[in-house]
């Protein structure tokens, strides 16, 4: 799987290409190699159901700087989204130069906050809190800023915490705890 | 007097459980404060406590038929009751979550505050029990997107069962992170107070590995002094004991999940 054309990042040498249920174990693998390179992953269900959605996250030392859909080349945070509950995944891990990799990853619009991918897809949350240790500052600014906007959108909170109320309710039907909720 | 505050986020690894305890030490020079880890499904507070080989535990008593009184599973440790949870699946598994409500509200006779060490998750019936239960919520979050979404979750879940958000606590703040304009913010949508921003400290770490609670491993430690602060900011209402233990036995509950 080639990581994508129009963003330019050139294809790398494979260090390994496996299943893995748990797309958190190659977050740690490219942050305890401090790996410079990307992983493309495809979600198992795509593989059988022939469509060829695959997501890819780059690295640098270790911690993630790009996310985004192959094919459709959205990116940042969103990117992730996809991936979210789609396990097992196929994982390719590829290593690049450095400076291979430098040109792309000026690229702001696919940017995710670094422990953003671990946040979203491992289920070890100190996996997260090493990814945020070993960003660099400047890459650390990018999850103020992410939370800055996240909190400057005051339409997205309310209709997050809509949506919340909607599924706490029939959430609260499922488990025969209607008569405890508020009016 | 007693309330009973829920601890949680809605996002696992938040801190919790070292909320919890450091709240409750914290509180227990003011209050008579009983903490229990109503995390049945991940019980941990046990390892914060030195409680790893403790005979009763809460999990014997939401086992129907269990011969244990509620005493038994209480110790007293660091100035507070502590009431730990076993870790088994199979204990787990045999345990009816909703008899929980019975234990706390005979809990709750005997205490001033209940702190409940609550799950990260919402997605069953034993997860969500705490924040049904209690008085008000305790949020604690991170200054991350995932956390603060899931913290504004979690709230919003406790709000539908009439339980209020008392304050906000952030965790493992970082030197570089301006929580102070971080924490403004998001005092728009959260409820209560902005209790306090607790550093990120390796002697909470090391707390853990001690088996102790921060406050008691390290109490001069910056974190130590923020969880202070976090209790001296947390306005703990007067509830009468009798009308709150009313309360929880009068929260019907079905049998099991
Ligand atoms: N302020 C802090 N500084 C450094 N490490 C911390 C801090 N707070 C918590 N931790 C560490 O983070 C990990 C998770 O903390 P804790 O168990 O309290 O979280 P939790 O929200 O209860 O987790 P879970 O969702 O698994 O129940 C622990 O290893 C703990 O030592
Ligand atoms: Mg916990």
């Amino acid at each position: 799987m080639s990581p994508d054309s129009t963003l330019g990042v050139p294809e790398g040498d494979l260090l390994h290409s496996r299943v893995a249920s748990d797309a958190g174990e190659t977050l740690a693998a490219a942050l305890d190699t401090e790996l410079t390179g990307y992983a493309v992953f495809e979600p198992q269900g795509s593989l059988l159901g022939g469509g060829d959605d695959a997501t890819v996250v780059t690295f640098e030392a270790g911690v993630p700087v790009l996310a985004y859909d192959a094919t459709t080349d959205c990116g940042g945070p969103d990117a992730l989204d996809a991936l979210d509950a789609a396990g097992p995944y196929r994982v390719e891990l590829f290593e690049l130069a450095a400076a291979d990799l430098q040109v792309v990853h000026r690229d702001e619009t696919h940017r995710v906050p670094p422990a953003r991918p671990a946040d979203r897809l491992s289920t070890d949350p100190e996996l997260a809190e090493r990814t945020r240790a070993a960003a660099p500052d400047h890459r650390r600014a990018d999850e103020r800023s992410s939370v800055e906007a996240f909190l400057a959108d005051a339409d997205r909170i309310e209709e997050l915490k809509r949506e919340a109320r909607r599924e706490a309710q029939s959430r609260a039907e499922e488990w025969g705890l209607t008569g405890q909720l508020e009016e | 007097m007693v309330e009973a505050f829920a601890v949680a986020s809605g996002k696992g690894g938040t801190g919790k459980t070292t909320s919890t305890l450091a709240l409750g030490m914290a509180l227990s020079e003011r209050y008579d404060v009983t903490v229990i880890d109503a995390d049945t499904g991940m019980a941990n507070l046990l390892f914060h406590t030195g409680l790893d080989d403790a005979d009763v535990t809460l999990h014997d008593l939401l086992v129907e038929g269990c011969d244990a009184s509620v005493d038994d599973a209480v110790y007293d440790r660091f100035g507070m009751s502590v009431v730990p949870c076993g870790t088994s699946l199979e204990a787990f598994e045999a345990a009816d979550p909703a008899r929980l409500r019975e234990v706390v509200a005979e809990l709750a006779a005997d205490t001033d505050v209940l702190l409940l060490d609550s799950p990260a998750a919402l997605g069953s019936k034993s997860a969500v029990l705490p924040v049904v239960l209690a008085d008000r919520v305790v949020v604690v979050l991170q200054p991350t997107v995932p956390s603060l979404s899931d913290g504004l979750k979690v709230q919003e879940y406790a709000r539908s069962y009439g339980t209020e958000t008392a304050g906000v606590l952030f965790n493992r703040v970082r030197d570089d992170e301006d929580t102070e304009r971080i924490a403004e913010q998001a005092a728009r949508y959260f409820g209560g107070t902005t209790l306090a921003s607790v550093p990120e400290s390796d002697a909470v770490r090391a707390a853990r590995r001690a088996g102790k609670p921060l406050l008691a491993h390290a109490p001069t430690d910056p974190a130590a002094d923020a969880f202070h602060e976090a209790a001296s900011n947390l306005d703990v209402r007067d509830g009468d004991a009798a009308g709150v233990a009313d309360r929880f036995k009068s929260a019907v509950l079905p049998d099991r999940v």
